[in-house]
């Protein structure tokens, strides 16, 4: 059996990019969703008493929590490709006996890796507002994995494509945010009117802020397997475009 | 045992349609000191960019000790350590993480990485400057610290892209010599140089490419022999400054605003120079005779063009 060796090696090396940066990679997520959680929470959730047969504000954290799986995977991702190409040592990993596959996977696990730091710090600091625990912690366990793989796997599709760095937050700006925003991480699509209802469900977050809701609190706007299939699909399609650019070398060989 | 690189055919254009490489054919046989020659946009660093995995190719094969570096690209990038022209560090790292980290992609355990990266950091220098990033470290010290990081994996191929730009006399001359004994152990070792008198040192086989075809490919005597003889220098003892003839054999350089004159030494023509100048009343005042150098021999090769060259 091969090595497994350069694999590992590159995965660490991805963990030790984003943890010695961590005021910029962690703490941020954590601050932001306990602003959420205090502003929206308390000051809307006092006005709303129940969605989904929840109150509020344990309505709300599982959205965060998807938010800020997608935001830091889609980030920690699209920074590290696009920072090797800028600095130019992705060349250095490009002259490696690492297979393309390998290189694509280790840096989807690095993404990965900081999406469950993440999540992790955002669960604990809600628990500081609200006390529940998972109602399906498998469920939950695989809409964080394959959510923050699919993201992980646009953050390098992005940092391909991308030019200048600029190109990287255009991306969040006008179709990330927008589509967490409208995929329900505030509010159940029940509470909507039915033209935008029936665009939502052209929206994918909205299956995975669904099926992350329905890992955490056990209620859903949709069947949780059509929120499963949904984002398995779109983590085999991202996949394989990321292995397919990297073995063609688009944008990273001469 | 196959070549160490066997190119043949290798062409390759880029998207604006340059043709970077036309059909170029090399072979370079193990343990080998090769120098790739060439003036610039030649076609050079193309060449190890399709060796190495970072340039993409139309037509061609390019074989490392008989691998494909396509079909069996993770075999061939194993056995070569590249050291770039251009820094490519990892600019989150130390020069130390830098070496180990390396290592490891190339498969080596991390014991192993850490022992190996100890030897490098000391062998050239650079220990002390271990935990720093490598932005803080001199030209010197990043060139020193690329040529460590290619050697991390014990490459059976070491290639070499202009690893002695900007640097100073001192350390280029202990680079020379550490690569000569590199080589002598045994590893293959693959040199682009601006400095012609660098791989005239160091080189015992020679390419030169122009304009992406090998021109000229052999051992470095032979090279320069089959283009040169040898050249005859006269110090005149009052200047010329115009050759007083034509002499049919061949150019006469006037050099020295007219001191010196220089000529390649062809059957019959140090006779003729010499007639033509005692004619005139011209003296000699000294005659030396100047080994022909690589650098004749480039200038002579990269001064034809495209298929008129000497193709091999």
């Amino acid at each position: 059996m091969r090595s497994m060796t350069g694999f590992i090696t590159l995965v660490r090396r991805e963990i030790v990019r984003f943890t010695c940066v961590f005021t910029q990679t962690i703490f941020p997520p954590v601050v932001s969703s306990c602003l959420y959680i205090f502003i929206f929470g308390f000051s809307l959730g006092g006005r709303i008493e129940t969605v989904q047969g929840v109150p509020y504000l344990v309505f709300l954290v599982p959205g965060l929590i998807m938010m800020h799986v997608i935001e830091s995977a889609y980030a920690n991702t699209s920074s590290s490709l696009f920072i090797s190409r800028w600095a130019n040592n992705i060349e250095e990993l490009l002259v490696t006996p690492l297979s393309y596959l390998e290189m694509v996977a280790a840096i989807l696990i690095g993404g990965l890796a900081r999406s469950l730091v993440v999540v992790s710090g955002v669960y604990a600091a809600s628990l500081c507002f609200v006390r529940f625990m998972p109602a399906h912690p498998a469920v939950m366990f695989y809409f964080v994995v394959i959510v923050s793989l699919i993201f992980s796997a646009a953050g390098m599709i992005t940092a391909l494509f991308a030019e200048e760095f600029e190109h990287l937050s255009l991306i969040t700006t006008f179709v990330i945010t927008p589509l967490i925003f409208l995929g329900g991480v505030f509010h159940s699509i029940t509470m909507v009117p039915a033209p935008l209802r029936w665009v939502t469900n052209f929206n994918p977050i909205f299956y995975m802020i669904n099926g992350m809701r329905y890992g955490m609190i056990g209620q859903s706007d949709v069947p949780v397997t059509a929120c499963a299939a949904v984002v398995l699909v779109l983590f085999t399609g991202f996949l394989a475009l990321t292995v397919y650019l990297f073995r063609i070398g688009f944008k990273l060989r001469k | 045992m196959p070549p160490a690189i066997s190119i043949k055919n290798l062409t390759k254009f880029y998207r604006n349609r340059f043709k970077a490489l036309d059909n170029l054919q090399l072979s370079v046989e193990p343990g080998q000191f090769f120098g790739f020659l060439g003036p610039n946009g030649a076609g050079k660093t193309t060449t190890i960019g399709v060796m190495t995995g970072l340039a993409n190719y139309q037509q061609g094969e390019a074989l490392i000790f008989g691998k494909d570096v396509r079909r069996d690209y993770r075999q061939t990038r194993a056995m070569i350590g590249l050291v770039p022209q251009e820094f490519n560090f990892d600019p989150f790292l130390s020069a130390e993480q830098i070496l180990t980290y390396e290592a490891g992609y190339f498969g080596v355990d991390r014991q192993e990485a850490k022992k190996r990266a100890e030897h490098w950091l000391k062998f050239f220098d650079l220990w002390e400057k271990r935990k720093h990033d490598y932005k803080r470290l001199s030209g010197g010290m990043k060139r020193r610290l690329l040529i460590a990081r290619a050697l991390m994996h014990d490459p059976r191929i070491l290639i070499l892209d202009e690893p002695t730009a900007g640097v100073d006399l001192e350390l280029r001359y202990h680079l020379w010599s550490f690569l000569k004994e590199l080589n002598s152990k045994g590893k293959t070792i693959f040199l682009t140089t601006h400095y012609i008198e660098e791989a005239e040192k160091l080189c015992t086989h020679v390419g030169v490419v122009h304009q992406g075809r090998v021109v000229a490919q052999e051992a470095m005597g032979t090279l320069i022999h089959r283009l040169h003889r040898d050249f005859v220098e006269l110090t005149l003892k009052t200047p010329v400054f115009e050759f007083p003839g034509r002499v049919r054999e061949g150019a006469v350089t006037i050099l020295d605003g007219g001191k010196r004159l220089s000529f390649e030494e062809k059957p019959g023509m140090v006779n003729q120079v010499l007639q033509l100048l005692h004619g005139k009343g011209i003296e000699i005042e000294k005659v030396d005779v100047r080994r022909p150098k690589l650098e004749d021999a480039f200038l002579t090769l990269t001064a034809k063009t495209g298929s008129t060259a000497c193709d091999q």
